[in-house]
């Protein structure tokens, strides 16, 4: 390190530049290097060649634009910049998909658009939108850093003849930290290179103190943008009992009106609208009321004799109209009917699968008292539909739509909607039932009774009337025993042709759990050795101590 | 930049600027060769498969369709160079140049596609079949108009006349430059780049819809509009790729050694790079849009395409048509060895070569390969048209020169430096 | 110093063989940093300040009606079933389309080795970021709860309990138009800091001088950051081509995926991509011209420059109607009816004035730069420009409205008006954009000094190879 000292007073930061040869002279200052000013590229590589070959390493050019060749001429190594950038993209894509995929393959799994919740095609453009952004920065800011930028303080800015460099004008600049570096020497070498001007670099000697403004208005804008910040911080922990303010009223109370509201619009005061008397919706005309409602009609006629005539009314249009001076909708009927049909039987049927579960809302004395109408109503036995493949596979479609999300594609129970409700820990759920309970078999819970519980719901599952085409629901009652028969069947009910394979599958599979039940079992006989085996030398070790 | 002045570019009589004799003495042997393997292909192929020599055609076919692709992306390569004035490019040009001309021979190699057009009943195309509609249920109306575009007469009046539109254009492009050796004229170029504008224009027209006429209507019903625009992608990566690879062969038989440099090889390097991304941008988004969409009427060609051996193959062009050259010649270093971007020039032509293959086979005899045999047949097929236009190019380079030699840009071109 | 008199060479004629000059005079590198720093140090103009006030003005009156949305919801546009995607996607499209040529003249002629961007990239890449801040604008509040936009980004949220849909074209857009803002943000900003250096060294006033100090981080010229910044420089070029290309393919995604007759078409994204070149450079010449004259910019962008660019939009202008030529034709032979439907109804139904515009402003205008006559006059390409851009505007009206406004189902089909809040957005949105231009030409360096400096190095260097 080399000091000089300097005579001359250098205060103010004035204008003034020194010469060379004064600066020698001048009072103490450390001095950086030496700079030299040319005024044409050519001049400038000249130079930068004869520093070059004169052994100088720790120079630097400084240019108003990039001068192609100089990099050669001052022996300046390439940059590891791209090795940088290449990690960066490659993070990104990363990034990308890792977080494309588990948060709509694993984390948050949903059917959109008929796509597979893993759609590689369609993780692509984001994959490509981050790698460009985070190889973007990569190459934004790992320049910056390798050029060791921001730096708002630089030695070679005292001098203000320095200013033209980003203007038209070339400096060539050798440091002091130069093994070889020797002020005379220098100056001297640059002083015969097309110059007119070498002039030392020193310390910038004035103040390093930042304006004081700039500290308030600094601070000010620090203070004022975490403001909103602790509003909503403050918002997220602490409770009101007020309403909260409704910004936009119509947007968080929408003027439409829900299932059985009030409505001043009607004369009849009731927001949903019947269907207009004497008229079928279209596929809706049905003259089979066993078809439509799943019971034996002509028994109930023998048993029940106003409900029957209820339910004929309510399913014939031909009375809709009548029903409607009654002020008896097929709507209201029917919910009726089947609200009790659905009480009585989840109070009245102890032995049923679905007792435990059921509405606890009727009192149990009543119920104890008179047989339940879901037992005593006579349900068709049997599909009326002819069954055949088309309508177990119309059964299997509707119930993939339908049923499969809560009651699970395979009927157990545990569909998308169930997984999704007890991960997050959904306090009024009530589980949908496993399909495979003898209590749902064919004998116990006749096929028209499953089509009654399809049709108009039973607890927190709604009816699917609505949805649903009739045809369809019986088929779908066709398939719920199909599902259920898949997990009884004996072997000897498969067809010769497919049962080979069947028991070799099964065969191999079984193998598989055992190999897997030893391994585990092996497994855990070690992990019991091995931990008998630490506790034991944990024992001993505890009684050495003890004893010592 | 000014460390190096350049070197002024020699002579035109120089040595370094004609065929190398090795190269010329192979001609002959190439052509007679390349027919007889050709032939041979085409001949096993005719035996697999049971619809009357569809299978057969369908081989021919992807081996013209391959040659054709290489030889209008050279075609258009060079309309592009004189419609930005380029300087870089004018050592490499002539090769290129001397491909384009190879349309000729194409047009004559065309004919018994043509042939079969007009010989049987859908024996390549399948709409070209009289009982196709019944066969597929499909709506008499519909046929009736489909039958309007692609019917026996108008498929050839098009297709004659995309042959003459190129004819046109590679010879008008092609003679000028070899005029311009001669004389060395500045009014030449000024000439070439007046037309290179329209000419561009004619070639993407006529280019678009060969496509739909050559490709795409192989599956009569299917239809992407796209498709154009897919099959130039490949067709200009090949260009890029065949220009890199001829150079450095004509380089190491002794050819133009000074003129092209690294610094050639690094922008073809660039360009195959920055061409194979552009393979797979729109590749992809043709296979997103008709994935997302899911419209029977489209996903059709792409579900032919995923089942069983062509799944298969189509994993194989994503990962060794776009990941593996995409990475391999990201890299600056790469690209600046002559070798390496020659390698990966030829590689990319085996893939460009099973792209071709992924858009025709599969429509043949209902997405067979054909077996092993079926394989070979195609691969000898190709190989030999290949070869039988590498023989006539070389008879046609032998006779001119290899570099554009008085071009006024040569210097330029001979000097030019990466940043 | 006067710049304002070109001396009467004509650098659109190139003898083959020789390059002509891209800064015209006897101009040093003095005379470039007075050029381009006079823009920013002298008092504004007159036409400056009254431009200035008119999009002041138009951009309080789009908050206004922006404000007036919000609180009274989207229902103030013209949008109803059918076209719940009216105005607002149109001009979404527009403006993101528009912030095309910026990056494309900054990257893509950058990666070509084009020289002549260098004088005219920094405005198109500043018009590119105001372009997208524009296009963000529609999306945004087209949301209808637009302080809930940020629901879109993939945040852990302890409300929802779950996470955007990745598999959705919009969220695409999402990525993609903020990648791109940021990335051209990026470049923009790192391409001006040299220029901002000269700022600060030429600034008289200290609080001037700390702001450009500042925003210079302190750049010296040293030739090793040179070598950095023009390794990242190209680094960057070579990601926002792909980006560039990938933004408005993603944004023909948002149509083509579905199955819209007329938006599921395969060629929507490299035809998306062209339109927005198109639109892009006619946009960019729409403004340089006049800013060049009035900001006395004449030696430093040439009749050359803006020849060339007039070159690029009549082949980009082609490559569009290429496209609506092949969709056609597939219409009418891939024989789907509702394709065929939709495309005899574009041209032939109710809509058939916006069609009919935007093939003549697309595909005839531009026709015209065939005539070098044409491209080398400056009043007639900046009409011929704007012809473009009302072109550019009406082919998204043609694609949102007019395949919307006839779905597949007939009794719901309807005839879409736009509302006056419509028009008003629209014409504020030019407030904002015009606004945000003006400010960058006082504040900014309008043209890449340093580059441009380059350039003419290299012209010194041909011409005196040419004296030996």
């Amino acid at each position: 390190m080399l000091r000089v000292s300097q005579e001359q007073e250098t205060t103010g930061g004035s204008q003034t530049f020194y010469n060379c040869e004064l600066m020698s002279e001048n009072n103490e200052k450390k001095v950086h290097g030496v700079v030299a000013e040319y005024t044409s590229v050519d001049t400038l590589l000249a130079a930068c060649r004869r520093v070059r070959d004169a052994g100088y390493e720790k120079t630097d050019a400084f240019t108003p634009f990039p001068v192609h060749g100089i990099d050669k001429a001052l022996g300046i190594k390439p940059t590891v910049l791209p090795w940088i950038v290449l990690g960066a993209g490659v993070t990104g894509t990363a990034t990308a998909l890792v977080m494309q995929v588990w948060m709509n393959a694993y984390d948050y799994p949903y059917i959109i658009s008929g796509k597979p919740f893993l759609s590689l095609p369609a993780f692509m453009p984001v994959a490509f939108e981050l790698t460009v952004l985070f190889a973007s920065f990569g190459a934004f800011f790992g320049m910056w850093a390798l050029n060791g930028l921001p730096r708002f303080s630089n030695p070679v800015f005292t001098d203000p003849r320095f200013d033209r460099v980003t203007d038209d004008r070339f400096f060539l600049y050798i440091d002091s930290k130069d093994g070889q570096f020797d002020r005379g020497g220098v100056e001297k070498l640059l002083g015969d290179t097309e110059t007119d001007y070498v002039q030392t670099v020193v310390d910038d000697d004035s103040s390093d103190k930042v304006p004081k403004p700039f500290f308030m208005i600094w601070g000010l804008v620090a203070a004022l943008s975490v403001i909103p910040l602790l509003i909503v911080l403050k918002m997220r922990v602490s409770h009101s009992s007020q309403p909260r303010f409704h910004v936009f009223y119509d947007m968080d109370f929408s003027p439409s009106k829900d299932a059985q509201q009030y409505s001043t619009l009607f004369r009849d005061g009731r927001a949903m609208r019947p269907d207009v008397p004497g008229t079928v919706a279209r596929g809706e005309m049905q003259a089979d009321l066993d078809f439509m409602t799943g019971i034996d009609m002509n028994a109930l006629s023998v048993i029940d004799r106003p409900r029957a005539d209820r339910l004929v009314r309510s399913f014939n249009p031909l009375y809709q109209a009548e029903a409607e001076s009654a002020q008896e909708s097929k709507s209201q009927d029917v919910t009726q009917a089947e609200k009790a049909d659905e009480g009585s039987d989840s109070d009245g049927d102890k032995s049923g699968a679905d007792a435990d579960k059921g509405d606890s809302d009727k009192p149990d004395a009543e119920a104890d008292a008179k047989p339940s109408v879901m037992d005593t109503t006579p349900w068709l036995s049997s599909n009326p539909l002819v069954l055949d493949e088309k309508v177990l596979a119309n059964g299997r479609k509707n119930f993939g739509i339908y049923c499969s999300v809560c009651h699970g594609m395979n009927g157990s129970g545990n569909g998308l909607v169930n997984v999704r409700a007890q991960k997050i820990l959904a306090q009024s759920w009530i589980p949908p039932s496993s399909l495979h309970q003898e209590t749902l078999y064919a004998d116990k819970y006749p096929d028209g009774k499953l089509f009654s519980t399809i049709s108009n719901g039973i607890r927190k599952m709604p009816g699917y009337s609505g949805q649903i085409k009739t045809r369809d629901r019986w088929a779908i009652v066709a398939y719920v025993r199909a599902l259920q028969l898949s997990q009884n069947a004996s072997i000897d009910q498969i067809s010769e042709a497919q049962r080979e394979t069947i028991l070799s599958e099964q065969s191999e599979i079984q193998k598989a759990l055992k190999e897997k039940a030893d391994a585990d079992a092996k497994a855990a006989q070690e992990k019991e050795e091995k931990e008998e085996k630490e506790e034991k030398e944990e024992k001993e070790e505890k009684e050495a101590k003890d004893s010592a | 930049m000014s460390e190096h002045s350049a070197p002024a570019p020699k002579s035109a009589d120089d040595p370094a600027f004609m065929l190398p004799a090795s190269l010329a003495a192979l001609r002959i042997p190439l052509c007679v060769g390349g027919l007889i393997v050709m032939l041979l292909g085409w001949y096993l192929a005719n035996d697999i498969g049971s619809d009357g020599g569809n299978f057969g055609m369908s081989v021919y076919l992807t081996a013209a369709v391959y040659c054709m692709t290489i030889v209008l992306g050279c075609l258009f390569f060079v309309l592009i160079q004189h419609l930005v004035r380029a300087g870089w490019s004018i050592v490499v040009r002539r090769i290129a140049e001397l491909v384009m001309v190879m349309v000729i021979p194409m047009g004559i190699l065309f004919i018994p596609i043509i042939a079969s057009l007009w010989s049987g009943d859908g024996i390549l195309y399948r709409w070209d079949d009289a009982g196709y509609a019944a066969e597929h249920g499909l709506p008499q109306a519909v046929w009736a108009e489909k039958l309007r575009w692609l019917n026996q007469e108008w498929f050839t009046v098009r297709t004659i006349g995309y042959f003459a539109v190129w004819t046109m254009l590679a010879l008008f492009f092609f003679k000028n430059s070899v005029r311009q050796d001669q004389t060395g004229e500045k009014a030449i170029t000024d000439k070439m780049q007046y037309w290179s504008g329209p000419a561009v224009m004619l070639f993407s027209a006529t280019t678009t819809f060969a496509a739909f006429d050559w490709v795409m209507s192989l599956a009569p019903m299917w239809f992407s509009t796209m498709f154009g625009v897919y099959l130039f992608a490949g067709s200009i990566l090949g260009a890029h790729c065949l220009l890199a690879v001829a150079s450095y062969v004509l380089q190491k038989k002794g050819a133009m050694r000074d003129e092209v440099t690294v610094e050639h090889y690094h922008d073809l390097g660039k360009l195959i790079f920055g061409f194979v991304f552009f393979w797979t941008y729109i590749s992809f988004s043709q296979y997103l849009l008709i994935w997302y969409g899911n419209i029977p009427e489209e996903t059709e060609w792409f579900y032919v395409r995923q089942l069983g051996t062509w799944g298969g193959v189509a994993l194989v062009l994503i990962f060794f048509h776009w990941m593996l050259p995409f990475a391999g010649t990201m890299s600056r270093h790469v690209r600046r060895k002559p070798g390496l971007v020659c390698a990966w020039g030829a590689y990319l032509l085996v893939m460009h070569y099973l792209d071709v293959y992924f858009m025709i086979m599969p429509s043949a005899e209902r997405g067979n390969a054909g077996g092993p045999m079926g394989v070979i047949a195609s691969v000898l097929c190709v190989v030999g048209m290949v070869s039988l236009l590498t023989g006539l190019c070389l008879g046609l380079a032998q006779q001119n020169k290899v570099v554009a030699v008085r071009d006024p840009r040569l210097g330029e071109s001979i000097a030019f430096e990466n940043i | 110093m006067s710049l304002a008199i070109p001396n009467g060479l004509d650098n659109t004629v190139e003898q083959p063989g020789e390059r002509a000059p891209l800064v015209l005079g006897d101009t040093t590198y003095h005379d470039i940093t007075e050029a381009v720093c006079q823009v920013a140090e002298r008092k504004p103009s007159t036409s400056w300040v009254i431009g200035f006030l008119i999009s002041f003005a138009l951009l309080q009156w789009l908050g206004i009606c922006i404000l007036y949305l919000i609180y009274t919801g989207v229902g103030v546009w013209g949008n109803r079933s059918p076209v719940f995607w009216g105005w607002p996607i149109v001009n979404f499209v527009f403006w993101v389309g528009i912030g095309h040529a910026g990056t494309l003249i900054s990257a893509i002629l950058f990666l070509f080795r084009q020289e002549w961007r260098t004088s005219i990239n920094r405005a198109a890449e500043a018009m590119t970021i105001f372009a997208v801040v524009c296009a963000g604008t529609f999306p945004g509040i087209h949301v209808g709860r637009a302080w809930l936009a940020f629901w879109l980004a993939p945040y852990p949220s302890l409300n929802l309990w779950m996470w955007p849909q990745f598999r959705s074209p919009l969220l695409w857009d999402v990525f993609a138009v903020s990648t791109y803002g940021t990335v051209s943000l990026l470049f923009w900003y790192m391409g001006m800091v040299p220029d901002l250096a000269t700022f600060r060294d030429r600034s008289t006033n200290k609080w001037r001088r700390m702001a450009y100090g500042m925003l210079s981080l302190g750049w010296s010229g040293s030739s090793r950051h040179w070598m950095r910044y023009e390794k990242a420089y190209a680094l960057l070029a070579a990601f926002a081509a792909p980006l560039v290309l990938s933004v408005h393919t993603i944004v023909s995604f948002d149509f083509a995926v579905s199955q819209v007759p007329g938006w599921h078409t395969t060629i929507f994204p490299p035809y998306f991509v062209a339109g927005a070149i198109f639109s892009g450079f006619a946009m960019v010449l729409t403004l340089m011209i006049p800013a060049r004259k009035m900001l006395g910019l004449e030696k430093l962008i040439t009749i050359r420059h803006l020849d060339n660019m007039c070159k690029i939009i009549l082949a980009t202008g082609s490559i569009v109607g290429l496209a609506y030529g092949t969709e056609f034709f597939i219409a009418w032979y891939g024989q789907v009816q509702e394709e065929k439907f939709a495309f005899t109804n574009r041209a032939f139904g109710p809509y058939w004035w916006a069609y009919w515009t935007m093939v003549t402003c697309n595909v005839i205008s531009p026709q015209l730069f065939w005539f070098k006559k044409l491209r080398t006059t400056p009043w007639m390409i900046v009409s011929v420009c704007i012809f473009v851009n009302i072109g550019m505007w009406f082919e998204r009206f043609v694609i949102v409205v007019t395949s919307l406004s006839r779905d597949y189902l007939p009794s719901a089909w309807a005839y879409f008006s736009p509302t006056w809040v419509d028009w008003s957005m629209l014409i504020g949105s030019f407030g904002l954009f015009f606004t945000l231009f003006l400010l960058f030409c006082r504040l900014m360096p309008v043209i890449n000094m340093a580059e441009t400096k380059a350039t003419l190095a290299k012209q010194y260097h041909v011409s005196n190879d040419g004296d030996h």
